[in-house]
């Protein structure tokens, strides 16, 4: 068998696993759309509540804010990576793919696909439950383009979740800082409101990094809201981010791994 | 529980060339070196940060094709440490380590081919999965391909008898019987070196019996095995080599130098 052959099928086997691991615990799934369900009830009262500048009705923002919504999961999702080296390396189960021909790297890599492919779902779920229940306007013509739209984005922001991975792997507690970076990505990435209410450096920050032109894509596909520069221009910022933070954290990956063969500290947790 | 043989049956050690090709599943053209061994570990050093002595220093093992080594020691000697050097797991400060040529820093994916591990302890299971999906995990990460990968899957639950046991999950098996799915996956790809730190841990004669049977494969198909514990379990054995590790160096167990 070929190496590439070889390796996509040891791909396969990770997915495999996550998703038994995955519905070996039942009430997961059922927890997770309930969670959907609340939040999507609490957004539709606040969009009728609040008046945000910007937003023509009370609808436009609660358009907004659901993709906000559903990428907040996606952002989990690719950051969950982190906690799942930690999970790895408290049972011992890391060292084993140290060890194993497929190595650690591709490992690691292949362990962020199932809660991506999980994030997707549960975001579709999310639209649309409240295109059912609550009214989004979803712009249909639109919508399929977010498919290919989100792979990208997915691909962007998934570095994130490697360099925290890296980051567990050596310090053994880089998950920790997840949940304050997702806040804050929250913040400048305009997931729940819209960037132009921040302050004006802090605007400026956000053209470093891809969350904020991937949710305003996604937003453009998926309800039609406006775009402050081309859709031309907003693919090639995030295939840009993509093509450079990829490679850089796949290698800190390594190197971190490395490091830590070095040091003796990969089996410790 | 009654005394293991883990001495070369089929192919007696003094019978058989100390060196040989690289097994046909991983070797290319222009390499390796013909002298490869199963495990050769040259000058290996290593030093805890923090620590004043090194727990390991210089020390010099080979293993010959068809041979089964003990390494035996006081707790804290650096026996797991010196095989988690040669197993891959952790670097050396200083030294070489290689196994049928390979060195698991150049070549690591050809290394761990051929060589496989058994760490001390209940560790490296996960616990929501079955046996038998357990192994197939392992079989994806050492990159077989399906059929083949099935087939070691269903040798491996025969070889350890875990048949009865392999729809069971993990986490509701006791520790002997993890133990035997340790055991299960570290055989499963057919490796060609096996590295064993305290593998009798929680195994009851039977599950002792089925290991003794799975190292006599091994070494008749010209494999070769290390095999470290605590000094107390070696009467219970026969190896070919028997060595202990004391100051950070490997002496006879008879008391003679390493060199």
């Amino acid at each position: 068998m070929s190496e590439l052959r070889a390796s996509l099928w040891a791909f396969r086997v990770v997915l495999g696993r996550d998703l038994r691991v995955y519905l070996s615990y039942r009430s997961r799934l059922f927890s997770q759309a309930l969670t959907s369900v609340f939040s999507l009830t609490l957004f539709y009262y606040v969009s009728r509540l609040v008046h945000v500048s910007g937003f023509a009705s009370p609808a436009d923002y609660f358009g907004f804010v659901i993709v906000g919504i559903a990428l907040v999961g996606v952002l989990y999702s690719c950051f969950s990576v982190a906690e799942t080296v930690r999970q790895e390396l408290v049972a011992g189960t890391f060292e084993r793919l140290v060890l194993s021909p497929f190595g650690p790297v591709r490992s690691v890599i292949a362990m962020a696909v199932f809660p991506l492919l999980y994030a997707f779902v549960l975001a579709a779920f999310t639209l649309t439950l409240g295109w059912l229940v609550f009214g989004l306007n979803l712009h249909w013509s639109t919508v399929p383009l977010a498919v290919p739209a989100m792979a990208l984005a997915l691909l962007a922001f998934l570095p994130f979740g490697l360099a925290f991975a890296a980051l567990t792997v050596v310090m053994k507690q880089g998950n920790v800082g997840v949940s304050w970076v997702i806040a804050l990505i929250s913040i400048v990435g305009g997931l729940y409101f819209p960037i132009s209410l921040l302050p004006e450096w802090v605007q400026t920050a956000t053209e470093f990094q891809p969350f904020t032109p991937a949710t305003e894509m996604l937003r453009h596909l998926l309800v039609d809201s406006p775009q402050t520069t081309s859709a031309l221009a907003t693919i090639g910022r995030v295939t840009l981010f993509a093509a450079v933070l990829l490679p850089v954290s796949i290698w800190t990956l390594g190197r971190a791994i490395r490091e830590s063969q070095r040091r003796g500290t990969i089996v410790e947790y | 529980m009654r005394p293991l043989s883990l001495r070369a049956a089929a192919a007696p050690a003094a019978t058989v060339p100390a060196t040989a090709p690289v097994p046909a599943a991983v070797a290319q053209p222009g390499e390796p070196p013909a002298d490869a061994v199963p495990l050769s570990l040259v000058g290996v050093g290593k030093r805890w940060r923090g620590a004043d002595e090194p727990v390991l220093s210089g020390v010099d093992l080979k293993l010959d094709i068809g041979t089964a080594t003990w390494i035996g020691g006081r707790n804290g000697a650096g026996k797991t440490t010196l095989l988690r050097i040669a197993a891959g797991l952790i670097e050396p400060d200083r030294g070489r380590v290689q196994a049928w040529g390979y060195s698991p820093r150049e070549r690591r994916a050809n290394y761990h081919r051929l060589v496989a591990f058994l760490p001390a302890g209940d560790r490296g299971l996960y616990a929501r999965l079955s046996v038998r999906q357990q192994l197939r995990f392992w079989a994806g990460m050492t990159m077989l391909d399906r059929a083949t990968g099935e087939r070691l899957v269903e040798d491996s639950l025969r070889r350890f008898d875990l048949g009865e046991l392999a729809d069971r999950r993990v986490d509701r098996m006791s520790m002997g019987q993890r133990q035997r799915v340790r055991l299960a996956m570290t055989f499963l790809p057919e490796p060609e070196t096996v590295l064993l730190d305290e593998p009798l841990t929680s195994l009851d004669s039977e599950g002792a019996a089925l290991l003794e049977t799975a190292v006599a494969a091994l070494l008749e198909r010209g494999g070769a095995l290390l095999w470290c514990s605590p000094s107390g379990d070696h009467p219970e054995h026969e190896f070919d080599r028997d060595w202990l590790l004391e100051g950070g160096r490997l002496v006879r167990a008879s008391g003679e130098a390493q060199r």
